[in-house]
């Protein structure tokens, strides 16, 4: 059994509209799994279903192999969109009372707080007001509060949210090591490239349906329509002219500014569209033969380009 | 058990350490004093300030006996009034009293400056008849009159005291019962009112807060609101311990300050001899009422059974309202949405406040008698009624029905605050609360 969460059939309705519809996903165990989709597509739904804060109306959540009970909510630690945290009091011993509440024992979170405080390098917020604090600064408190406890399936919402580029590195940084230390995480978000640096698996919702799932990879290389980029030395009429007869297709011939400078190097470049994988081979032997081959790569979507184009129902 | 043990502990600490709360705690009993003694002390300030009062007595009979008060002196004249009024402008007023005051009661007058007072025109009056009186007595010729009156003043005090069921008697003062029944009654109304409140806005805030987000993975949300609920309540009787400590030392200086320890021992000893003995201690009556209320105060069994009778009734009661009280805070994103919400809470608190006013006159009627069994009224009316003694079945069968409500309702309130939590943006109506309440999960 590979996934700690499975997903099955899960519909959920609210007064007038339809959050959810047979959405059905696999969280693979140990993997870092985006939840992505625009807004308000079902996404906080499902995380709040799998939280056990709703119950679906039809389908089913498996947890490890069993069907999802109050005693698994322990084993999940949930980093909600907004801050939850209490304004008034102050934030080492707030991170205390959440550990203890946890089942951490006094000390033992104290310690563990510690060591996170050191780590963030915020030992000095210990006895700060929360309310002093800005919104990146509560968003790490919160953070260490939610991973404290080493809990078996960490969720994240939007967690990059109020974060400069340092600390999101920074955060970036634990959520990965998290996951090497065996914690599947669920990550939700609609900011693409943080999903391109983060996740191994993601799945698409939109307008409460599953649109997409799988992991990164094949998603991107499914998606990516088998283009490649190659850079030469030698003459681009000789080489347009001898790819003319093999599998595949020349795209776009015109030189952009980028090439226009590599052309200036002495380098040219092409993009071609190679629709069978056992056709490279021949194709890059070809290449080879007709001018020196400096680099040849595939042209990978971002996945910003197959959010918009998922959603656009262009796929 | 544990969990909600860490949260009530952290709802207590929060509060009790909050400015606000060791203010009011150190503020009300001095409020409360204040409130006893400022009064006479404002007397006593007056009392410096002597208005004078110029007689012109017609008669000739009662002005060279008009006595000079704590607050008014009076200085005889002959002038006509509107000299008088002409010449003296700082004086309070001019009191006329005709020639034929004896046989007229409306022959006296008194013209005022500024308005007076029913205690300077009682004091007057009451002057003036008892001049009168004691002239036409003489007119009868009686010998040594002055000790006759003197020897036939009997003023009475009523000491009352209760037959119970083992036929023993018990010293009782319905000043006493009517001061303890309504401070007590209305210190239980205020503190549900009060707590009460703070619960749902600690419910409230979380909500808005999303801090119930964070929570929901670690807590059940029936920990969380019972928590609450406890820890608020440990902060007022918190309170209440405090209060009840300031009162006894205060009490207690007070009480060997002005001797009281003598009076009682005089009193007891005097309790042990004949009656006739005791009619000869000649004890002026409101020492007696005094005696009798410190003889209540000091009995063990009644105080046991008051302060006992509010701990029980104050928890029961703040238990019950407080999980009302949770699951509208629960259903609501903001305080202003309350206000529909909060009338089944509000009212029968009302309604108990009033039959609390009634019951102090009938303790034993059919009103208060039942108010003193439902549970949502038993609290602050049968507060009322304690002091006064009620049949050991009555009282058993009020706080087991009160038990048996407040864990019903904490059950129902949890169900309504498990979805209220959660749900967000839509103003909830009574009738949805008791749908959410049936809701399975």
């Amino acid at each position: 059994m590979n996934e700690l969460i499975r997903v099955e059939n899960v519909t959920k309705q609210f007064a007038g509209h339809t959050a959810l519809d047979n959405v059905s996903l696999e969280i693979p165990r140990g993997s870092v799994y985006g939840l992505l989709g625009p807004n308000g597509a079902g996404k906080t739904t499902l995380i709040r279903i799998i939280n056990r804060i709703t119950a679906p109306d039809k389908g089913q959540v498996w947890f490890n192999g069993h069907l999802l009970s109050p005693e698994d909510v322990p084993h999940i630690g949930y980093l909600p969109e907004e801050r939850g945290l209490y304004k008034t009091m102050k934030v080492g011993e707030q991170a205390l009372y959440f550990a203890r509440l946890k089942g951490l024992s006094r000390a033992e979170a104290t310690a563990r707080l510690k060591k996170w405080f050191v780590k963030f390098g915020i030992e000095s917020w210990w006895n700060k007001k929360v309310s002093e604090l800005s919104k990146g600064m509560a968003q790490k408190v919160q953070f260490i509060v939610t991973v404290l406890h080493e809990p078996e399936l960490l969720i994240f919402d939007e967690p990059f949210s109020g974060f400069d580029p340092i600390n999101a590195n920074l955060l970036k940084q634990e959520i990965l090591s998290l996951r090497d230390k065996g914690a599947t995480v669920i990550f939700s978000t609609h900011n693409m490239s943080s999903v391109e640096e983060v996740c191994d698996h993601i799945t698409l919702i939109n307008k409460s349906h599953n649109i997409l799932s799988g992991s990164l990879s094949d998603i991107r290389r499914s998606h990516g329509g088998n283009i490649f980029e190659v850079d030469f030395r030698g003459s681009r009429e000789a080489l347009t002219a001898a790819l003319a007869a093999a599998p595949c297709t020349l795209l776009d011939t015109s030189a952009s500014d980028d090439e226009a400078l590599q052309a200036s190097a002495g380098y040219d470049a092409l993009k071609i569209h190679i629709p069978n994988d056992e056709d490279i081979r021949s194709v890059v032997a070809l290449i080879n033969d007709n001018a020196s081959l400096r680099s040849f790569r595939e042209i990978i979507p971002s996945m910003n380009d197959i959010f918009i184009r998922a959603v656009a129902g262009n796929l | 058990m544990g969990k909600i043990a860490i949260i009530a502990g952290r709802e207590f600490n929060e509060r009790v350490r909050k400015k606000s709360f060791i203010i009011t705690t150190i503020l009300m009993p001095i409020a409360f004093v204040a409130l006893m003694f400022v009064p006479a002390l404002m007397m006593n300030i007056s009392g410096d300030d002597k208005k004078e009062i110029v007689v012109v007595d017609q008669s000739g009979i009662v002005a060279e006996h008009l006595q000079p008060s704590a607050t008014i002196e009076y200085r005889l004249s002959d002038d006509p009034v509107e000299k008088i009024a002409a010449e003296n402008q700082s004086i309070f007023g001019i009191l006329l009293i005709g020639s034929d005051v004896e046989t007229n009661p409306t022959a006296v007058q008194l013209l005022t400056y500024e308005s007076s007072t029913i205690n300077i025109e009682s004091e007057i009056s009451d002057q003036i008849s008892s001049i009168i009186e004691s002239q036409k007595l003489k007119a009868y010729n009686i010998e040594d009159i002055d000790s006759i009156l003197k020897a036939i003043e009997t003023p009475i005090s009523l000491r009352v005291k209760q037959l119970d069921q083992s036929g023993e008697t018990k010293e009782s003062s319905s000043i006493l019962n009517i001061a303890l029944a309504y401070i007590f009654g209305f210190l239980i109304y205020m503190f549900v009112f009060l707590y009460g409140n703070m619960v749902m806005q600690g419910v409230i805030e979380e909500k808005s807060n999303k801090v119930m987000e964070v929570m929901v993975s670690s807590v059940k949300p029936f920990e969380l609101m019972m928590g609450k609920i406890l820890g608020i309540a440990s902060v007022a009787v918190t309170q209440f311990v405090i209060w009840v400590v300031f009162i006894l030392v205060v009490g207690g200086a007070a009480m060997s300050l002005f001797g009281v320890n003598d009076m009682v021992a005089a009193a007891s000893s005097a309790a042990a001899m004949d009656p006739a003995a005791m009619m000869g201690t000649e004890m002026p009556a409101m020492d007696q009422e005094l005696l009798s209320v410190i003889k209540t105060v000091t009995d063990p069994a009644y105080l046991f059974r008051i302060l006992g009778g509010f701990l029980v009734y104050f928890i029961g009661g703040y238990l019950l309202y407080a999980a009302m009280f949770a699951a509208v805070g629960s259903a609501v994103d903001n305080e202003k949405d309350t206000n529909n919400l909060q009338l089944p809470i509000t009212l029968p608190l009302m309604i108990a406040l009033f039959v609390m006013l009634s019951a102090m006159q009938d303790p034993h009627g059919p009103l208060a008698f039942w108010c003193s069994l439902i549970p949502f009224t038993s609290p602050i009316v049968m507060m009322v009624r304690l002091p006064y003694g009620v049949p050991g079945w009555e009282l058993g069968l009020s706080i087991g029905l009160l038990i048996v409500t407040f864990v019903a309702t904490v059950f129902l309130a949890g169900k309504i605050y498990r979805v209220g939590v959660f749900m967000y943006g839509k103003k909830p109506t009574l009738g949805e609360l008791i749908k959410w309440s049936r809701y399975k999960y």
